[in-house]
């Protein structure tokens, strides 16, 4: 864990962004994406004014704990997805 | 079948470059046949697609960093976390006290003080009937009241038959319990004091520190049904003078089948336990403490204490924008309990002059209920209702949205539509409702008698 006491580069921060919600994107489970997508697009912005000290550092760990989080169980929701839809998922008849 | 075959293996290429079975995993795949892939047919219904979940007080969706937690324990870490002589039991029971740790922080107490038992079921069953018996040689009087859940109503009514006496206090209408109330109902004898922290149908808040204050005072143990409360608002054993507390996993995005009891150790209060056995738990709930289970309870205890704020801010949007919604569109609606003192998460609303079967009939693409989830069987209205003084006829058409950590918005957005559109529909058909708009008093009608 001290290893990351570094805090990231813009670039880092910005690929650790774009593959969590690539990997939101992935969820079979229609509130389980949809709240991925929210969680991390909210807590990017709300981070955003934490700089470049060991805050940020911490931050960014815990995103990367939580995107190989969110990359197992992609998979593991998309081995057991229910064939139906969620009713949300579907066009208005 | 023949399409997802080939579909599959795709898909988990693009997800994970490593797995690629040869054949399904499991007979899950080969059983979900059944279903086409455009709708589901269970119990009659045919339903177009899942059904938006609004029942969040029943029971929550399991949260995939919960879940990531637990399988490590399904899988190669299967140990007894009571076997002293090896590794399997050791790391299991490390981790079991970990999540100690967690539950025990999340409420702000000392991880000895928390005991694994497999609900609030159970924790309120020790807790009224362990607690009396232990001290019931002084101690014959127990005080609840009319809204508890039916556990720890029933387990009073057990006590009761016992010998035990037992008080029900009434609630104000707006759900709350009457403070000065519970103080004067306070005896020598009395051996226990039981009040919900979050009520499960109407999300109301009882005043935990006021009632802990006196129950400090008197010198008697209080007890709170904390498994609606537990991660939603922020508890903290000392400051509400907590004796014991129930709290259950599957109410915070945790597993079905764990919950915990808080019994409080300065100073001690003591029940009789109600598992014989290998002594488990220091004696107070015997059988092997589930690790997997227990496991998932911490992560979730975890993930609540640090999304309480976002969850509740979340919440608090999604039911002011539920609720005005429903109210800009039909007219007669009516919020049972106190908005003031409620959890955000729950709004259980009554509409008039409506049938309340029929509209959840027609409300299948909401996973809503009336109330309670234990009582959704019976056509009887809901004693909690009743007991807030709310009409037979409103109690009937009474529905509890409950709004959880992955509700969306357009979720909500849908809900508003289909109730609006149902409620209006068996208003048109209801000739209760068109006497009531040429302004009729439905109280004053003399119906014919049979």
């Amino acid at each position: 864990m001290a290893a990351a006491a570094a805090a990231p580069t813009r670039a880092e921060v910005m690929s650790l962004f774009r593959s969590l919600l690539r990997t939101a994107r992935q969820f079979s489970d229609y509130n389980i994406r949809e709240y991925t997508r929210r969680r991390a697009t909210d807590a990017f912005r709300e981070n955003r004014a934490l700089g470049d000290g060991a805050d940020a550092a911490a931050a960014f760990a815990d995103g990367k704990k939580q995107l190989e989080v969110a990359k197992r169980q992609a998979v593991v929701y998309a081995l057991y997805a229910p064939k139906a839809k969620s009713i949300m998922e579907m066009k208005v008849q | 079948m023949a399409l997802s075959r080939r579909l599959l293996p795709l898909l988990l290429r693009r997800v994970a470059p490593s797995i690629s079975p040869a054949r399904p995993l499991s007979t899950a795949a080969v059983t979900a046949d059944a279903e086409d892939e455009e709708a589901v047919t269970i119990k009659g219904v045919r339903i177009s697609g899942r059904p938006l979940y609004m029942d969040m007080q029943a029971t929550t969706p399991v949260d995939p960093r919960v879940l990531d937690a637990m399988l490590p324990f399904y899988l190669s870490r299967y140990g007894n976390p009571h076997s002293r002589t090896h590794l399997y039991g050791w790391e299991s029971d490390g981790a079991v006290e970990e999540a100690r740790a967690r539950v025990a922080a999340l409420v702000g107490a000392d991880p000895r003080e928390i005991f694994f038992t497999s609900g609030a079921t159970e924790c309120n069953n020790i807790a009224v009937k362990g607690v009396m018996r232990f001290y019931r040689d002084r101690r014959r009087h127990v005080i609840t009241t009319q809204t508890e859940h039916k556990c720890v109503l029933d387990s009073c009514r057990y006590l009761q038959q016992e010998g035990f006496e037992i008080t029900y206090l009434p609630v104000r209408p707006d759900g709350l319990v009457d403070v000065a109330q519970l103080a004067d109902s306070i005896r020598p004898d009395t051996g226990l004091v039981s009040v919900m922290a979050v009520n499960n149908e109407i999300g109301v808040v009882q005043p935990l520190e006021e009632i802990g204050r006196i129950c400090r005072e008197k010198g008697v143990p209080f007890h709170t049904d904390a498994a609606q409360a537990l991660g939603k608002i922020p508890i903290d054993v000392n400051q509400m003078g907590i004796g014991l507390m129930s709290l259950s996993a599957h109410k915070i995005y945790g597993p079905k089948g764990v919950g915990a009891l808080y019994l409080r150790r300065r100073p001690r209060i003591r029940v009789e336990p109600q598992m014989s056995g290998g002594g488990q738990e220091r004696g107070i709930r015997s059988g092997t403490v589930p690790t997997p289970l227990v496991v998932g309870f911490g992560a979730a205890c975890e993930i609540a204490a640090k999304e309480m704020d976002y969850d509740h801010r979340r919440a608090t949007v999604l039911q002011q924008r539920l609720l005005d919604g429903i109210r800009g569109q039909v007219d007669d609606v009516v919020i049972n309990g106190s908005m003031e003192h409620r959890y955000p998460g729950n709004l259980n609303l009554s509409f008039a002059y409506v049938e309340g079967e029929s509209l959840l009939m027609g409300l299948k693409e909401v996973a809503v209920s009336s109330g309670s989830a234990c009582t959704s069987a019976s056509l009887e209205p809901s004693y909690v209702l009743r007991a807030l003084g709310v009409e037979e006829d409103m109690a009937h058409t009474s529905i509890r949205f409950g709004i959880g950590r992955f509700t969306t918005e357009e979720e909500v957005d849908r809900a508003i539509e289909l109730t609006v559109h149902q409620v209006k529909k068996l208003r048109d058909m209801s000739p209760l409702y068109e006497m009531a708009k040429a302004g009729i008093n439905l109280k004053s009608i003399q119906w014919a008698q049979h």
